[in-house]
């Protein structure tokens, strides 16, 4: 039985040295800093690949934002072989929050070419960092929520998920934890997340695909389809800014914490101040054999 | 005046009945930020905490000792583990009851409709569940919050109030800090008053890092009210099964070596060399390696072997990672941003090793050691190579 899956991704900025460009204060500048498939979703799209070299599945990609999204949407494609981009780009989705754009990228989904059997997102923005985009997509799809998911296996005949999550909680060891859920499911993915090509077979097949999918991210604007809000049909009430219940109301520097300790400044290339502050290391150290 | 949204929700994170100090660390803050409301409005709002559980209900009294007003649970054997869609249902269930809602503070019995604020941890379980809640509640959500306030809030605002000034009583202020550590967003969720798409969104809601705010004293002599809750469970919303929970160990211990070893962004010029002396100088003080969040998210182009073992999440240090309290901690090419302060500021002595004399991790050391990491470190460890031997044994 044919199995269908589809992506959630972002353009973030590339945080790679070289590409990055940070303010003298220490923030991002980010006229200056390029923009890539963010880290988070370059592992979903691989976790959808996984799908179709071991289910030859039909793999959909999804993105919210500026024109210049569509080199994400490339980038995912050359990782996931898809045969389906999406670019959801209108400036009425502009400012939206993450409910907002969570109802965006689920009217998208349900545009996608057959029925989604899996969405896959990535655990989070690397310049958003808020990690809701994805939960949110899944609660207004309808879909069972997984997420932390760091590996899966499908039963297609069954049309059953067994997925292992990693649960990390404050003050407790970390715990995997092994589910099973009917389809159709919508996976977070962790940034632990890893394939398992065991047989021949298999990695011949992720050959061959990766061959595809390189083919086909040459000509990406063949597979691309580009959606205005009223293409989307989406209710202009519900995204960009009139559907974003948060706003951000100020932005400030982090104000400098006073001083907690006074710092002695030691010059790095004075050998006999240096004997001196592994003298101070030992001290402290010792103060464990005496306690 | 009538007031459809009140009292402060909780959501209580546990393991089999054991609470997640996130979750004090909530109410202690709640507690404090609630009786400043009541104060400064003349009200009578409780701080309510949400436990859902099997075999429960002996836990309750004690989040009344840590500082909640009222305890609402739920004790059902589907509720014995978290599972995202079932435990989203009951929750959104908890703050849309009419009784229950009611039964927290008789006096807004009549017009209560939903919490005025509702908070969640920002870790593996609350991160998402907050997201689903506030889906299902189609209300707004900020993460990972280190800081709130209450105010009343005049502004004017394009969309929310259509350019007119307006007045937005006891809104809940609430502080992100970026990812860089040096910008501090404030989020705010208020109801759209535009004639053109009017709608209220409550409850404001927000998940908080672990770690940032103190828990109250327990005090066995707090009173408080609890109401147990019986959830309409639905067998569509039982659609997980959990077939097994294994729990791992750490490869990263940073809590047995007496010396941590931290790097961050200020290795840039030569990465893979620097991390290489930065490992020598680890090993000489049998020390464990943390890094800066920035690292996990891999600027840097090294040989994987160095990457899969340290510019991995499991070695930050700071807020979205560790907080750590070693006796010596040396932080090389560490700026001292706000989030990596915060896992390492309880450490015993602490050196910075680093050529910029204004970086802030000069406020948080007791040896700002002012130079390059590459000329500096070696000295450093034919240093501690003729002196350190005593303490090895």
């Amino acid at each position: 039985m044919a199995l269908n899956v589809a992506v959630i991704i972002k353009l973030e900025p590339d945080f790679s040295e070289g590409n990055v460009s940070y303010n003298p204060d220490g923030t991002l500048n980010r006229a200056e800093t390029k923009s890539t498939l963010g880290p988070h979703s370059a592992i979903a799209a691989q976790a959808a690949f996984y799908a179709k070299v071991m289910h030859d599945a039909k793999v959909s990609i999804g993105t919210m934002g500026p024109p210049i999204a569509d080199l994400a949407l490339q980038q995912a494609q050359q990782i996931s072989d898809a045969d389906e981009l999406h670019l959801y780009s209108d400036r009425l989705f502009a400012g939206a929050d993450t409910l907002a754009t969570a109802e965006v990228l689920k009217t998208g989904i349900e545009k996608m070419q057959g029925k989604m059997d899996i969405v896959f997102s990535g655990h989070r923005a690397s310049d958003g960092e808020t990690g809701q985009t994805g939960p949110q997509t899944a609660w207004k799809l309808g879909f069972t929520f997984l997420g932390n998911v760091i590996s899966y296996e499908l039963n297609l005949e069954t049309r059953i998920i067994r997925a292992k999550r990693m649960i990390s909680l404050q003050g407790f060891p970390d715990v995997i934890e092994e589910v099973e859920a009917p389809l159709p499911v919508f996976i977070s993915i962790d940034p632990n997340f890893k394939s398992n090509f065991n047989t021949v077979s298999q990695r011949l097949a992720f050959q061959k695909y990766q061959k595809t999918a390189t083919e086909k991210a040459k000509n990406y604007k063949e597979y691309l389809k580009i959606f205005n809000a009223k293409e989307l049909g989406v209710d202009e009430t519900l995204v960009g800014l009139p559907g974003s219940p948060t706003i951000v109301y100020k932005v400030e520097r982090v104000p400098k914490s006073t001083a907690t300790r006074q710092a002695e400044v030691v010059n790095g290339s004075d050998s006999l101040q240096l004997q001196k502050v592994v003298g101070r290391m030992k001290e402290a150290l010792s103060a464990m054999v005496i306690k | 005046m009538v007031e459809n949204y009140r009292h402060l929700y909780v959501i209580i994170e546990h393991e089999d009945g054991k609470f997640l100090p996130v979750s004090l660390e909530m109410l202690g803050e709640a507690r404090r930020l609630l009786d400043n409301f009541n104060k400064k409005y003349s009200t009578k709002e409780k701080v309510v905490a949400v436990v859902l559980g099997h075999n429960i209900k002996n836990v309750s009294k004690q989040l009344i000792e840590y500082g909640a007003d009222t305890v609402i649970f739920s004790d059902n054997p589907e509720l014995k583990n978290v599972r995202n869609t079932i435990y989203t249902k009951v929750i959104s269930q908890i703050a849309q009851d009419n009784k229950t809602l009611a039964e927290v503070e008789l006096e807004y019995a009549s017009e209560i409709k939903r919490p005025r604020y509702m908070f969640f941890a920002a870790d593996s379980v609350g991160r998402h569940l907050s997201s689903t809640v506030l889906a299902e509640l189609e209300s707004g959500l900020a993460s990972d919050i280190n800081k709130l306030v209450v105010e009343d809030i005049e502004l004017s605002h394009q969309q929310k109030t259509a350019g007119k000034k307006e007045t937005y009583a006891k809104t809940l202020e609430m502080y992100r800090p970026d990812f860089s550590g040096f910008l501090w967003t404030t989020i705010l969720c208020l109801d759209n008053r535009n004639p053109a798409f009017k709608r209220d969104y409550h409850p404001q809601a927000c998940s908080i890092i672990p770690g940032v705010f103190e828990p109250i004293k327990s005090d066995s002599s707090r009173q408080g009210k609890i109401i147990e809750f019986v959830p309409t469970i639905d067998e569509q919303d039982l659609k997980v099964k959990i077939l097994s929970r294994k729990i791992i160990e750490s490869e990263v211990d940073f809590d047995t070596p007496r010396t941590i070893v931290s790097f961050g962004r200020g290795i840039k010029d030569e990465p893979e060399q620097n991390i290489k002396i930065i490992e020598k100088l680890a090993k000489v003080l049998n020390a464990e390696i943390g890094i800066t969040l920035p690292i996990s998210k891999k600027p840097f182009v090294v040989s994987s072997a160095l990457d899969s073992k340290y510019m991995i999440p499991d070695r930050v240090i700071g807020t979205s990672g560790h907080k750590t309290s070693p006796l010596l901690y040396i932080a090389v090419g560490v700026s001292g941003a706000m989030q990596h302060v915060w896992g390492m500021k309880d450490s015993g002595f602490v050196v910075a090793i680093n050529p910029d004399e204004e970086a802030p991790i000069r406020n948080e050391c007791n040896i700002f050691i002012k130079g390059r990491m590459e000329d500096v470190i070696p000295l450093l460890i034919e240093e501690i190579k003729k002196q350190m031997q005593i303490v090895e044994a």
